[in-house]
């Protein structure tokens, strides 16, 4: 009874729990961000469906819905279908390690509630199981790894996409996609080893802890692997100015030209999940996770009324306002620009950080 | 120095501060059909053929300086001298929108202040003979007629 509450049905609530809220977040996503854009254009933006455009996402999605599903006459019908999907579904299981609360999160909730139905030692059997009452799908001590490894399949779906509309935009799209994902993913992977090495471990939970002990969120450590980690972050996530995968003005929409009706949506729910994905790696590597600001800091007490989940959300809503803020002031980079600052600046700087970083760590 | 501001990002945080200052400053969208737009206070566009406040009588009379004068001949003052007190009446007024250019000599020349080209600047219509402005439609307005709905 304990192993089916602990590791399954309370996990499956919690798993079925984070999609829904997640699809929610990026369907208003959206609209925050045309909203934003907008008055950073001096115009209003969606107005009319619902008062300031609120039910705007639900007509958008309803209208992804009933559009038509076209496949191309000379496309790869089976890899142009499920290319999105490939797309999609990484995006999403990132979030399985991502950790948004502590580990004894609820742990109240469920003995409550659990309390009603069984008997005390059942109760504490879940109640201690972290699994059960940890803020967080699944605490991995390679969880790190496991974002890197399942996000970069993410970007199978792209160039799949690309491919197999067999359409000269798309195609190039995917090339181009190819060819930034391999460069920015190499400057990111060494930007998180900074971070490695100060908490000496993979799992999120624990760097976040490990923040918590150390009485410093991770940005005042490694202030350098931040700045590389969210800059490759835009690039990983196809958003301005690194967006020419897709670049409407260029490519006609780059990879997903030829999608349309649902299909086409997937593509966008990935890349905006990959933008909260992105957000809540860069909050729990560097920006304390769930802590509140100042974690030891005895007379700031106050600040822990707001719960955990409360910091760890306005932290991610924070970044996805500067991604859209970033969106909404940088024009694209040209691709050799790209690729300079890729290869030449990026990947040299995030090296030289792992090795001061190093170096300091040994010496200290 | 240049080296630092690149480092730094300067340019960028300046660029950031500019779009943050625009995003909350005051939008310039008009939610046009829900929100009239604001047009000029000079500014010259539907006619209208007024009526005196008091009496309700039109004040037209029938000079034909307006159909005269009109660079475009779109006006056509219908008039019948009145047999008993000798004066001039109107009878019939059509006014061409389709036609007119705007150009307010019709105003100008007008002795009575009876024409006017007032600041209702929404004239699309459905055909074009519809186009054709006459007497009730000019002393009465547009909308009044047809009973304009956006939505």
């Amino acid at each position: 009874m304990e192993f089916l509450l602990g590791y399954v049905l309370i996990p499956t609530v919690k798993i079925v729990a984070l999609v829904l809220i997640l699809s929610g977040v990026v369907a208003y996503l959206t609209l925050l961000e045309r909203k934003l854009i907008a008055y950073i254009q001096v115009r209003l933006g969606p107005m009319r469906v619902g008062p300031h455009g609120l039910l705007q996402p639900i007509a958008d999605g309803l209208k992804f819905i009933l559009k038509e599903d076209i496949i191309p006459r000379r496309a790869d019908a089976l890899l142009f279908t499920i290319a999105p999907a490939i797309s999609l579904v990484p995006a999403f299981v990132v979030f399985a390690v991502v950790p948004f609360g502590p580990p004894d999160m609820f742990r109240g909730t469920i003995e409550t509630v659990l309390g009603w139905f069984f008997d005390a030692a059942t109760v504490q059997a879940v109640a201690d199981n972290t699994v059960a009452t940890g803020g967080f799908i699944a605490d991995f001590n390679i969880g790190l790894l496991f974002v890197l490894a399942v996000s970069s399949v993410g970007i199978l779906g792209i160039i799949l996409g690309g491919w197999a509309s067999n359409s000269k935009y798309p195609l190039l799209g995917a090339l181009r996609s190819a060819a930034q994902m391999v460069s920015y993913e190499v400057a990111l992977g060494f930007a998180v080893i900074g971070v490695l090495l100060v908490s000496g471990s993979l799992s999120l939970v624990q760097i976040v802890q490990q923040q918590e002990a150390a009485g410093v969120w991770y940005v005042f450590v490694q202030p350098v692997a931040f700045v590389l980690f969210f800059i490759c972050g835009l690039a990983e996530t196809n958003r301005l100015p690194f967006d020419l995968p897709e670049a409407e003005t260029e490519l006609v929409g780059g990879f997903h030209t030829e999608y349309s009706g649902f299909r086409f949506s997937l593509y966008f729910i990935a890349e905006y999940a990959n933008m909260i994905t992105v957000s809540a790696l860069a909050v729990t590597l560097f920006w304390g996770g769930w802590l509140r600001p100042f974690p030891n800091v005895e007379w700031l007490w106050f600040l822990d009324l707001v719960p955990a989940l409360g910091w760890f959300v306005l932290k991610v809503f924070l970044f996805l306002y500067l991604f859209i803020w970033i969106r909404g002031t940088l024009p694209r980079f040209r691709f050799d620009q790209l690729m300079r600052y890729g290869w030449k600046v990026f990947l040299p700087v995030a090296m030289a950080n792992v090795i001061v970083t190093a170096a300091v760590l040994l010496v200290v | 120095m240049r080296f630092l501001e690149r480092i730094f990002f300067v340019d960028i945080i300046k660029g950031l501060l500019l779009t943050l200052k625009y995003t909350y400053s005051k939008t310039y969208t008009e939610q046009y059909p829900t929100e009239k737009c604001k047009v000029a206070e000079r500014y010259r566009g539907a006619p209208r053929l007024n009526n005196d406040p008091e009496t309700g009588e039109t004040l037209c009379i029938a000079c034909d300086l307006c159909a005269q004068i009109c660079p475009e001949d779109l006006i056509v003052v219908g008039s019948q001298r009145d047999p008993e007190s000798r004066k001039k009446v109107l009878t019939t007024y059509t006014f061409d929108t389709s036609r007119c250019l705007f150009c307010g000599l019709c105003q100008e020349v007008c002795p009575t202040n009876a024409i006017e080209l007032t600041q209702d600047f929404e004239l699309a219509t459905y055909e074009r003979k519809s186009m054709l402005w006459d007497r009730e439609r000019l002393e009465k307005g547009w909308d009044r007629i047809e009973g304009k709905n956006y939505r």
